[in-house]
């Protein structure tokens, strides 16, 4: 293996990290005010070995130079083997070990193996995961300077950097779940960063039980994954000489009938949204995400805006062949995505504290990527990867420029308790107004293409005539296999598929299906449209609540409010000259719909027929920038040059107003109708457990303990005692074998 | 088989003669050239010892010559041997260390003679592993023995001591008694003194011979058993422990409580693959019809071991639950163990039993992958000396605890060894790498996943319940019996976990203001930190062990993966 293969690239990724967050927890104390060095180290390295995989994979996909070589690219790097259990489908029956059907063979047991992967769709997020995570660790050193947990919080973000970067490497469900759990513990560890406050506690703990819901959604994907296709690798994998088909690997992707569709389907389908939903803060799992501000600016830049909450996008983009089959389960993202858009925009309008504008916006984003990804065409996954990029660069720029003003602001963040501060911090001023610029999809900065594309995604899906695309008959002839078995439940999964293909000689559809119908579709483009002017006008709002009006800074402040130091002010200028450029160059060249194409994900032949050639639509985009205008001109109108703790726009909404103010009783009803249950129930719990189990428990434990002094009691320390009682056993155990013997 | 000339029997016993030469070396370079590290020599010795080939052979293959026949077992067995060796040395030497400071310096060459004194024991022991004939086995196990007495008696000369080695002797000389007695039994049924001829006459279908042969059986057997159960400290000859550990230095008691234990699992192995042979004793009676006599041995053997696990496990565990001294402490936990260690053999018995009389092969069996109580056993070995080494090595590593300090005209109390539970009081902020290993290596002992030590009682359970498992549960049936024999594993692992976690909670959740000194040498530290490395590796990645320990469970004992299937396990 040369040393500069991408398989070594690949594993250097996580690797980097690891080493530097290993490092930061060994010598982290001696360090002192050095602390962030191996941490920072090691990210740079994973970013800059990212950025060579990423040339790599790009040269693997234009292959001979022809330019529209679209094979799938993959590169399965298998490490090393962490467990198996053998004759893992006992009780199956003849379906273990036989093989299904020549040169193809079903697993017969159980293995996990620790396999990598690089593709198209890998290669992209790791170097998102790695640059942004690279700038997020070099602003804090400003940010965290003089914090007592330094090395600490380095550590952390250099761990999650570690993580994630396995996570969307990781080539099978198992590798992903492990990670996506590990994510999870980073998150929570950095929203807990501040343990000693109450609320970061608070919200840390809220975090990860929310994420428990969805988590537990893909633990049970998983498991119904496995007995329907009888392995969890992505990938194709050898047993002797025979092919075992990976659930995406090329041989099924190539098979017509290699997924499963009706009821089992979509039930898988339905729970890996279900674990996206509590990752990516989607509705009605989004509300662990404003309250995870509490943590370090930084963190929530990295964490909770451009790079973990997008696992939910990542998750569903590479199980893309499993959605393809289940229309229901597709309509359901969209139909989530987009709802979660319009409802965390609208509270987004009323917030007062910056940072959670800004979660409410990640959230109403992410809602947007869902809304793109259930289209399940090409042009809606990859406008909502590309969406997922122009973000994580300008959602980064946004959160590390409020934490700028929370750093000069003596760490207040109530946009109501400062104003003008253009001529208090220029630098920040001028990189937010860009990141604001490309929040609101104002062209031509970066969120103006992606979220373009989303829309044309959106609108190809309710008028399927307009758009030339073939997709409605996309979903007719991919779902229903034959007898290419894996496992037995896979069998009676497919009987049932059979049973309705006979009767009513049509797929089998579930009822969930009668979502999937244009009428929905107008719909969901529609909110979406208006959801785009709504984020334009919370976007501005925050940008002239803060930026404008007359310059009045917090006590807490102190006598002399200035700008951030460099090392927090370059990372800023580098993203903001992403959110300009980043959308510009890569729609013009259509690159990064070209690159992503390739993922072997993407080139089932259900999502390769709905590909549309590239066009830009101008009439969607002067509707998305005409609502993004208005948005604008609202929050001129409310907040251009006034005090920002004047009377606010919401006045005028009435009882809408204060059902945003509340967040839509969100929080209230989970306490109502989940907490404060569960609370009594664990009450009722304790005291059973304290006076019942404990006291039974209590008296077990003293029956050892009663039996061992009378144990003890015979170790006289006598060594004739001890000889004479060894004897005598041994004499006890000759006349008890001599009694068997008796005639 | 391949016989092979005499020349080549000494070639087989390369490794034990390498290591008799470095005994040599060491004692009379200690005695006469004033060797100061001899541990250094030490570690040569076993390094070169391990370079003699051979110690890694495929299940199946047998080299025989003379009284000795090296399979994959006696592989097993040698590699495991050396690696501990190379542990101990290192402890060995840290204790120096470690005692000079409350003893004052030790005799010049008493090192050399303990290192050296090891080396013998290592020798015995790896012969124990080949030996193929009765002589050499009593040998090997004297050989294990005497040098032990040696070693407790250097050791130290304060009256504790003293007692702990005489107790020792006796003890050992009792055992040894009753062991030659059953040897005698046992060349009674084979008029040889070959444990090959004797397994032959024992499987024999003649029914005047296996007649002959089943009358001696259950003294043979319960003879050889008491030489077994001293050498693992299990009942009824376990008494000695308690006393024995706490009266000698941490060094010695890691060297008892690893050393004599693979002594007594490798002879318990060895006898009972008397009943079949081990693999290629099944393909070469290839008829599988094995006489009455070795079923009836077979039985006898599961039903005492059956029995004595229970007994031991239990007695083991509540009297450390008692125990506020550490190396009292971990002397009953080591008898615990050895009862853990029982369940596996009896559970290979019984699995041996049910073949036992059976074609072989047969069409009615099939290959399943059962796991094997042998495999189990080995497996469960190997992770038990890694994480007591390290104990012992991280015990020996923390020497002494800093007096109570009161600034004042009074002179400072000497300093204390550190020999109770309490002092390890706050371990983890004072020398937290110590604390953490010996964290480790504790929950390992108890059991807790993923580390290694639950894999291997989770392998002696399954072991366990694999027996008969397709049979139906009749009270009283060797389903229920092992069913039951699994169940107060796991209660005697629940017990076990309370004293256990009682050290870790003083190391992590109790304060003191006393460090501790740390002055167990560099020795003990390596030896500590490796063990850390093979439990983590072991952790990571059972595999390698796990299939080392199937590959020499499959060459000595019958073929287990023959067992699960319906057919096979109905009870004769």
């Amino acid at each position: 293996m040369s040393p500069f293969s991408p398989t070594t690239l690949l594993v250097l990724v996580p690797l980097l990290p690891l080493l530097g967050a290993i490092c930061t927890i060994l010598l982290g104390r001696r360090l002192g005010a050095r602390g962030h060095l191996p941490a920072v180290a090691g990210i740079a390295g994973a970013a800059l070995v990212a950025g060579l995989l990423l040339v790599s994979t790009v040269n693997d996909v234009r292959g001979d130079g022809n330019g529209q070589a679209t094979r799938p690219v993959e590169i399965i790097a298998e490490l090393w083997q962490w467990a198996t259990v053998d004759d893992a489908h006992a009780g199956g029956g003849d379906a273990a070990g036989t093989p299904v059907a020549p040169g193809i063979s079903a697993l017969d047991s159980f293995s996990a193996t620790v396999t990598l992967r690089c593709d198209p769709l890998t290669s992209t997020l790791l170097v998102i995961i790695t640059g942004v995570g690279l700038l997020v660790a070099i602003y804090s050193i400003g940010y965290m300077h003089d914090d007592p947990g330094y090395p600490r919080f380095f550590a952390l973000v250099a761990m999650f950097v570690f993580s994630m970067s396995m996570l969307v490497a990781a080539s099978n469900f198992l590798l992903v779940y492990v990670f996506w759990e590990a994510v999870g513990a980073c998150s929570y560890l950095l929203i807990g960063f501040w343990f000693t406050r109450p609320e970061a506690a608070r919200a840390a703990k809220k975090a990860f039980l929310v994420n428990r819901v969805g988590d537990f959604g893909l633990a049970i994907a998983t498991f119904l994954l496995w007995m329907t296709y009888g392995t969890l690798d992505f990938h194709d994998t050898w047993a002797g000489d025979t092919v075992v088909q990976g659930i995406l690997g090329h041989t099924r992707l190539a098979d017509a009938e290699g997924f499963v569709g009706g009821a089992v389907g979509t039930a898988i389908c339905l729970l890996i949204l279900l674990a996206a939903c509590g990752k990516s803060a989607q509705l009605p799992l989004h509300v662990w995400l404003p309250d995870a501000m509490e943590g370090p600016t930084p963190a929530s830049a990295l964490i909770h805006a451009a790079t973990m909450v997008t696992a939910g996008i990542y998750l569903i983009t590479r199980s893309a062949p499993l959605f393809v089959g289940c229309p229901g389960a597709l309509a359901m993202v969209s139909i989530v995505g987009a709802t979660t858009a319009l409802v965390a925009a609208g509270i987004a309008t009323v917030q007062n504290d910056l940072k959670r504008v800004l979660a409410y916006s990640t959230i109403s984003q992410l809602g947007y990527m869902f809304a793109s990804l259930g289209t399940g065409s090409m042009l809606g996954f990859t406008a909502a990867i590309f969406h997922l990029v122009t973000h994580a660069f300008f959602k980064a720029l946004l959160f590390l420029g409020a934490g700028s003003v929370m750093h000069s602001m003596g760490g207040v963040i109530d946009m109501r308790r400062f104003g003008g501060l253009r001529q208090v911090m220029p630098v920040t001023a001028a990189t937010f107004l860009i990141g604001a610029c490309a929040l609101a999809g104002l062209p031509p900065f970066a969120g103006f293409f992606s979220k373009d594309e989303i829309l044309a995604a959106l609108h190809a899906k309710a008028h399927p005539d307009q758009h030339h695309s073939d997709h409605a008959d996309a979903h007719a002839a991919d779902q229903i296999a034959p007898n290419r078995l894996a496992t037995p439940f896979r069998q009676a999964a497919f009987a049932s598929n059979r049973t309705a293909l006979e009767s009513d000689a049509g797929l089998e559809r579930v009822g969930l299906d009668a979502l999937d119908h244009p009428s929905t579709w107008q719909t969901l483009f529609w909110m979406s449209l208006f959801t785009a002017g709504l984020t334009a006008f919370y976007t501005f709002r925050a940008v002239f609540m803060t930026f404008t009006g007359p310059k009045r800074v917090p006590t807490e402040a102190g006598h002399h409010p200035h700008e951030s130091p460099t090392v927090m002010t370059v990372p800023l200028m580098i993203l903001a000259g992403l959110s300009l450029l980043a959308g510009w160059v890569l729609f013009a060249t259509g690159g990064l719909a070209w690159f992503l194409a390739a993922t072997p994900s993407l080139t089932a032949p259900a999502i390769v027929r709905t590909a549309v050639t590239h066009a830009f639509h101008v009439d969607l985009a002067v509707q998305g920038s005409l609502a993004a205008a208005i948005g604008i001109a609202i929050a001129a109108i409310g907040h251009l040059g006034k005090r920002s703790d004047s009377p606010q726009m919401e006045r005028f909404l009435g009882p809408l107003g204060t059902l945003l103010e509340n967040k839509f009783y969100f929080d209230a009803i989970y306490k109502a109708l989940i907490v404060r249950p569960l609370e009594g129930l664990s009450l009722l719990s304790a005291l059973i457990d304290r006076n019942l189990v404990d006291g039974t428990v209590d008296a077990v434990a003293r029956v050892p303990l009663s039996w061992g002094a009378v144990v003890r009691r015979l170790q006289s320390g006598l060594v004739q005692r001890y000889a004479l009682a060894g004897v005598v056993g041994v004499l006890a155990i000759v006349l008890a074998l001599a009694w068997q013997l008796r005639p | 088989m391949t016989t092979q000339t005499s020349l080549s029997t000494f070639l087989l016993a390369g490794p034990e003669i390498t290591l008799v030469i470095a005994a040599l070396v060491i004692f009379l370079w200690g005695a006469f050239g004033g060797l100061r590290q001899g541990w250094l020599v030490a570690l040569a010795g076993i390094a070169a010892a391990a370079c003699w080939p051979g110690l890694a052979l495929v299940p199946g293959e047998l080299v025989a010559s003379g009284p000795l026949s090296i399979d994959a077992f006696a592989a097993f067995i040698r590699g495991m041997v050396l690696a501990a060796g190379a542990g101990l040395c290192l402890v060995q030497a840290g204790d120096h260390f470690r005692s000079a400071v409350t003893h004052g310096p030790v005799r010049r060459d008493a090192s050399t003679c303990e290192e050296a004194g090891t080396f013998l024991l290592l020798a015995g022991l790896s012969l124990v592993a080949s030996a193929n004939d009765l002589v050499l086995l009593l040998a090997g196990l004297e050989l294990v023995s005497i040098p032990t007495y040696i070693l407790l008696a250097l050791k130290r000369t304060d009256a504790r001591g003293q007692e702990a080695s005489i107790k020792y002797f006796f003890l050992s000389l009792v055992a040894s008694a009753l062991f030659l007695y059953g040897m005698a039994c046992l060349y009674g049924i084979g008029g040889s003194t070959s444990l090959a001829e004797i397994g032959a006459r024992l499987r024999s279908p003649d029914a005047r011979i296996s007649d002959t042969a089943t009358v001696l059986l259950p003294v043979a057997l319960g003879m050889v058993l008491a030489g077994a159960a001293f050498r693992l400290a299990a009942v009824p000859m376990h008494f000695y422990a308690p006393d024995v550990y706490e009266g000698t230095g941490p060094a010695n008691a890691a060297l008892l409580s690893t050393l004599p234990k693979v002594a007594g699992v490798v002879v318990l192995l060895r006898l009972l693959s008397l009943g079949t042979g081990g693999t290629l004793g099944m393909m070469a009676l290839n008829q599988g019809v094995a006489g009455p006599a070795a079923a009836a041995w077979l039985t006898f053997f599961w039903q005492t071991l059956a029995v004595l696990a229970a007994l031991t496990m239990t007695v083991g565990n509540l009297m450390a639950l008692m125990q506020t001294n550490l190396r009292r402490l971990l002397a009953c936990s080591s008898i615990a163990h050895a009862g853990y260690l029982l369940v596996g053999v009896a559970a290979a018995a019984a699995a041996d039993a049910t073949l036992a009389g059976r074609p072989f092969p047969s069409p009615d069996t099939a290959w399943t992958g059962a796991l094997g109580g042998t495999t189990a056993t080995l497996f469960y070995l190997a992770t038990y000396i890694t994480a007591t080494i390290g104990v012992f090595a991280a015990i020996t590593y923390l020497g002494h605890r800093w007096p109570e300090w009161t600034s004042g005209p009074a002179p400072q109390p000497p300093r204390q060894e550190v020999t109770s539970v309490d002092d390890l009081d706050g371990l983890s902020s004072t020398n937290p790498v110590a604390a953490f290993s010996l964290a480790v290596f504790l929950l390992s002992l108890a059991g807790i996943p993923p580390l290694p030590g639950f894999w291997g009682k989770l392998s002696l359970a399954m072991a366990a319940l694999e027996v008969d498992w397709t049979a139906r549960a009749t009270p009283g049936s060797r389903r229920v019996i092992f069913l039951s024999l699994a169940v107060v594993l796991v209660l005697n692992a629940a017990i076990a976990a309370a004293y256990y976690l009682r050290i870790v909670a003083a190391m992590y959740f109790r304060s003191t203001k006393r460090g501790v000194q740390a002055d167990g040498g560099i020795g003990a530290g390596v030896a500590m930190l490796a063990a850390l490395g093979l439990v983590a590796l072991f952790t990571i990645q059972p595999r390698p062990l796990l299939s080392a320990s199937s590959r020499a469970g499959e060459s000595i004992s019958a073929p287990h993966a023959l067992l699960a299937t319906p057919q096979a396990s109905t009870t004769p």
